[in-house]
């Protein structure tokens, strides 16, 4: 078998989709079977996966902490459209102090960007899979 | 290496159609050979004359004018769906090509995404 790279994108929001969850089984199992990740990149709703504010009741699952220790984990860049993080209420410092906003949440490893390291993948990695929500 | 964008959601009402135009936007930016497909409710993007001031909301009339400015290759509308949301050539916005058979348009890319 030929290892492959791959790009991951979740557009769908934990809690209200089953999105993060299963690209989260699928990424486990990539890089079990050898494959590569290249970057995660979470659009649409699905930014509120880098929320570090997410307190679900202590017998659920907490998706954004269980993303956050899989990227650390394996060193996998993981990336929240800027746009989409915006609109959603998902700041980093940076963005607090451009928008003079109380407070910021977003949750390490995941970082802030452009819709380039999208473009990126695209064109980089050996296959973008995409993970929606049921909008 | 070219790519096609998929809108299958109603352009007010969820943010997805939207955001499936930025995807397309970037990677024109970057140089990539882009497509958008609109289908299903996608199609009423296309409708003329939309007036969605009411709901406090812009007009994607306007973003999408802007696509192949942006470089957008083509702005394709599955015909069915037209149709069967009432929307003749002479509704639609200009600069639309009809597709019959979106198996073929499909084919035609090599990246087929969808925006959520």
């Amino acid at each position: 078998m030929t290892p492959l790279s791959y790009t991951l994108v979740i557009t769908g929001a934990p809690w209200s989709s089953q999105a993060p969850q299963s690209a989260l089984a699928f990424a486990r199992e990539l890089l079990v079977a050898g494959h590569r990740i290249d970057r995660v990149f979470l659009y649409g709703e699905g930014v509120l996966l880098a929320s570090a504010l997410a307190t679900p009741p202590s017998d659920e699952v907490n998706w954004p902490k269980q993303w956050a220790g899989f990227l650390a984990d394996n060193a996998i860049p993981a990336t929240v459209c800027i746009a989409s993080a915006l609109r959603r209420g998902i700041i980093d410092d940076t963005e607090q102090a451009r928008y003079e906003l109380p407070g910021n949440n977003l949750l390490e490893p995941f970082g802030i960007a452009g819709l380039g390291e999208w473009v990126e993948g695209n064109v980089k990695s050996d296959r973008v899979i995409y993970f929606h929500g049921s909008n | 290496m070219s790519t096609l964008i998929i809108v299958d959601q109603p352009p007010y009402g969820t943010w997805a159609g939207r955001e499936a135009l930025d995807m397309v936007f970037s990677l024109a930016a970057f140089d990539q050979p882009a497509a958008l497909l609109f289908t299903g409710a996608g199609v009423n993007w296309l409708r003329k004359q939309q007036a969605p001031d009411a709901i406090g909301q812009k007009s994607v009339e306007k973003n999408l004018s802007a696509a192949p400015m942006f470089g957008v290759e083509e702005i394709l509308a599955d015909t069915a769906s037209c149709e069967r949301f009432g929307l003749g050539p002479e509704q639609l916005v200009s600069g639309v090509t009809l597709a019959e058979n979106l198996q073929d348009v499909m084919n035609a890319h090599s990246n087929v995404a969808f925006a959520g």
